[in-house]
């Protein structure tokens, strides 16, 4: 799987939306029904699948799913560098 | 003489109670460890000494020195333990030089002033000036009531309250007291002030101690008080209260059944459900439904997280004790013996809790998160405050700051714990 295809994946298993409403442009709290809850839960499995940090703060920041892949691959290439 | 009230090196055992307060902060009966001792020495010449980070706030809380060594000098020095549950007459402000000893623990030690200016030295903390001070001052032993651990509050806190109940020798209804509502037992155990308010339907029951009512508290309807209990100021009950229930300032309580606990301050527990054998800080938020567990179903002691590890109590009623900040979601059971930390969210889902929640973790369908985190949890901890009209000031915001650094290893141990 591509980092993209990883991040939609735990999207659709914390959220339990279907696959295909996961666009890039979808809002996470608008159009996937993203709370806090599945925010903190998110946060969680974004870190132990790619083995980064998120600050809280970051973390409210990304709003809909081409910024979390943006984010994420932002985080991971910082870590490799 | 100069009274200094000390914290000595057990102040871990009281986590998360002490996280955010000096040990001698903590109530039992209607007053702090600190007041009492005050209390019953009759003075306020004092000075305290605690943790660092901890010392900014309160010094401004006091208006004393807080952990300043020169305010030791130019006066006699009456070192006392804030962990001492003091009573009437154990203790005398005046007198020679000697130190008081329960067990191996220092209780007080009276220090002339030119003894003082003989060992002082800038290089000293207090512990070392006291241990100097110590061996070569003539000792006593002692027994006292010394509180050891968070339960020792909640099986004194009974007997206190109707010992302070005296000490405070005010008795009579100087506030409302509609014909409706009925005092069963002794009405001369019964203290209701002048600007509390009692709705009708109340019943105040003295049979088994006496029942105080603080300026401004307000009792709802179809309320039931058991004795011995204390409503603080400007707080609001309602439910079942039973015996050994101390209420303090500004809180919303009531709806399902309270028994032998303390509520610190600034606290909701507003709805049903059962709190029992428990220490609940400032400005937590209980939610509906949540109910502590205060015995096992087997009846053996409970063990309760203490400093780093599960210890055997000793006591077979053990319920919660939460740090300042903390929140409970809907239906939360409350594991017999938890140990809620500081700003923490707990959402249990359906299931009992862990002994341990550390302080700033979010606790969600059974595993752990790091939530909102320090920022957000202050956030939020902003709001609440103000809902009560109280500002969280720099002091207080960064003694969470310090709270979350202290408590990084427990917290990131139990997240990653959840991941495996």
């Amino acid at each position: 799987m591509t980092l993209e295809e990883k991040v939609k994946d735990i999207i659709v298993k914390v959220t339990k939306v279907k696959p295909e409403e996961v666009k890039n442009e979808a809002h996470l709290v608008r159009d996937l029904g993203v709370d806090s809850f599945a925010t903190v839960e998110l946060v969680a499995a974004f870190e132990a699948e790619f083995d980064i940090e998120i600050p809280p703060e970051d973390a409210e920041r990304v709003d809909t799913v081409g910024k979390a892949v943006d984010y994420i691959r932002k985080k991971v290439e910082e870590k490799n560098n | 003489m100069k009274v200094c009230i000390f914290e000595d090196e057990t102040y871990a055992n009281f986590y998360p109670l002490s996280l955010t307060r000096p040990v001698f902060e903590l109530k039992c009966g209607y007053f702090t460890l600190r007041e009492r001792i005050q209390t019953h020495l009759g003075t306020d010449k004092v000075c305290y000494f605690m943790r660092d980070y901890l010392a900014s706030w309160f010094e401004r809380y006091y208006g004393l020195p807080v952990n300043k060594m020169d305010s030791l000098m130019g006066d006699d020095v009456l070192f006392v333990n804030g962990r001492w549950l003091m009573q009437k007459d154990e203790l005398k402000l005046e007198g020679e030089e000697e130190a008081g000893f329960f067990n191996d623990t220092l209780l007080y030690l009276r220090a002339r002033k030119k003894t003082l200016q003989d060992i002082y030295s800038d290089n000293l903390n207090l512990r070392e000036i006291l241990t100097g001070l110590a061996e070569n001052t003539k000792s006593k032993k002692i027994k006292v009531t010394l509180i050891n651990y968070p339960w020792d509050l909640i099986n004194n806190n009974a007997s206190q309250m109707e010992k302070d109940f005296i000490l405070l020798g005010r008795v009579g209804i100087k506030g409302t007291f509609p014909s409706g509502s009925f005092i069963e037992g002794d009405s001369d155990k019964i203290f209701i002030a002048s600007s509390a308010e009692i709705e009708p339907l109340v019943v105040l029951s003295t049979k088994s101690g006496p029942i105080f009512i603080d300026e401004g508290a307000k009792v709802l309807s179809l309320t039931r008080i058991e004795g011995p209990c204390y409503i603080g100021r400007n707080s609001q009950a309602k439910g079942n209260i039973r015996e050994g229930t101390y209420i303090g300032p500004v809180c919303r309580v009531g709806g399902g059944e309270i028994e032998e606990t303390i509520i610190h301050g600034f606290t909701n527990k507003y709805h049903e459900g059962f709190i029992g054998h428990s220490y609940l800080g400032e400005w937590v938020n209980i939610g509906a439904l949540t109910t502590t567990s205060d015995l096992k179903n087997d009846y053996t002691s409970v063990q309760v997280y203490i400093n780093g590890e599960l210890r055997d109590s000793g006591q077979t009623k053990v319920g919660s004790f939460i740090g300042d900040h903390s929140k409970t979601g809907i239906g939360t059971l409350l594991n017999t013996g938890c140990v809620i930390g500081v700003g923490s969210n707990v959402v249990a889902g359906g299931g009992v809790t862990p002994k341990h929640i550390p302080s700033f973790c979010w606790y969600l369908n059974q595993k752990f998160y790091k939530g909102s985190g320090l920022k957000g949890t202050i956030n939020t901890a902003k709001v609440v405050m103000e809902r009560r009209g109280v500002r969280l000031s720099s002091e207080q915001e960064r003694i969470l700051e310090e709270v979350f650094k202290i408590t990084d290893g427990e917290r990131k141990e139990m997240i990653a714990r959840s991941r495996r």
